[in-house]
């Protein structure tokens, strides 16, 4: 029962999830914010630069 | 020593690297991300944590929905449902068996789950039952008599279910010839209300380990309860459900690719859709596996560039 566990998240994520349609594709916008992540840090390990070693001769 | 930006023509596999060295610690760089990825999972569970849906079980389906049970349970017990007809790996039906072509992968493994509806669902649960003598006596004559009044029986029973009511939780038929049907479906509903049916078709065979769902979960999927339940959670196959989690959870994004196939034609009204799009993700996941061997395909990552943005640091450098 989920009102007896006795350390609950901070979020609650299980009520309902909002969907979106488009057509015939539909998604839940959690899975949207996971695809959109997703992106961020594939992006992001493209562009954010390595780390400057020292080179030895 | 050779030029490093331009390589001779035929290296020299033996020769000594000529550029410079870079000192590399990759057990720090496995530490460092083992502690990364533990501290991100344990800061998600404890802001998220996890789904937390009651499971569905036949007592709740059977409390929440005694006529879909009943209407369900009948059927077992008649052989004319979707479990019963199913086919491999159940039963020798051909309700569900799915071609690709002439070939059938489904009939070649054969019935490796052996489930006799009747006799599973309904009649050796009812047998557990201790110290019930008016259900051992509908047990016997239900038994004893030919099939064919066992079958009629059991379609007046379904027949006239719609118009069933229950009274302090039995159900009350309008009168017909439902023979010993009637009592038993009774026994049954009572049963599943009391969660022992539960128990009786997760242990089967195996007292001790318990843990094998396939018979609950069989009967519980036919009913019209538990579809409307997964409807409501958009965890259909006609919802994209094979990516969707319960409650506001991200799910499976990673099979979008098996759902899409569901959502179009021809394998959308197909009847042997997934075995189609069996076939059809296994070839595409080996086309995958080729791309280094597909011309034109293997010159994807040389034409996008996307390696000249990763390294664009060494690139200028050796541009100007």
């Amino acid at each position: 029962m989920r009102a007896s566990i006795p350390l609950g998240a901070i979020f609650d994520l299980n009520g309902p999830a909002e969907y979106v349609s488009w057509h015939f594709i539909q998604i839940s916008v959690p899975n949207l914010v996971v695809i959109a992540l997703m992106i961020v840090v594939f992006v992001a390990a493209l562009l954010i630069p390595f780390p400057k070693r020292e080179r030895e001769p | 020593m050779n030029d490093p930006v331009k390589p001779p023509a035929t290296p020299d596999a033996d020769a000594p690297w000529p550029g410079p060295f870079v000192r590399y610690d990759l057990v720090k760089e496995l530490v460092v991300a083992l502690g990364a990825v533990i501290a991100v999972v344990v800061a998600l569970a404890v802001l998220f944590s996890s789904p937390d849906e009651p499971p569905v079980t036949i007592q709740s389906w059977s409390r929440a929905a005694p006529a879909d049970f009943l209407a369900i349970a009948v059927t077992e017990l008649n052989r004319t449902s979707d479990v019963a007809t199913y086919g491999p790996p159940y039963n020798e039906g051909t309700g569900s068996v799915q071609k690709i072509g002439p070939i059938s992968l489904q009939e070649a493994a054969g019935v490796k789950v052996p489930i006799e509806t009747a006799r599973d669902y309904v009649l050796e649960p009812l047998h557990e039952v201790p110290g019930a003598p008016r259900l051992r006596a509908a047990l016997d004559a239900y038994e004893a008599a030919p099939a064919r009044l066992q079958e009629k029986w059991a379609a007046n029973y379904e027949k006239a279910l719609p118009e069933a009511r229950f009274v302090a939780g039995v159900p009350v038929l309008p009168p017909g010839r439902y023979g010993p049907v009637e009592p038993m479906m009774a026994s049954l509903l009572a049963m599943g209300q009391s969660g022992a049916l539960d128990g009786a078709l997760l242990a089967g065979g195996h007292r001790f380990y318990a843990t094998d769902y396939t018979k609950p979960l069989l009967f519980v999927s036919a009913g019209e309860y538990f579809e409307k339940l997964a409807e409501h959670q958009h965890l259909l196959g006609t919802q994209w459900g094979m990516m969707n989690e319960t409650g506001s959870f991200p799910g499976q994004v990673w099979l979008w690719l098996f759902s899409f196939w569901y959502q179009v034609e021809p394998f959308k009204s197909s009847p042997n859709a997934d075995a189609l799009i069996f076939v059809l993700m296994g070839v595409l996941s080996l086309a995958f596996i080729c791309v280094p061997f597909i011309p034109g395909l293997n010159q994807l990552p040389r034409r996008l560039g996307v390696y000249r943005l990763i390294w664009r640091d060494h690139y200028r450098e050796v541009e100007t």
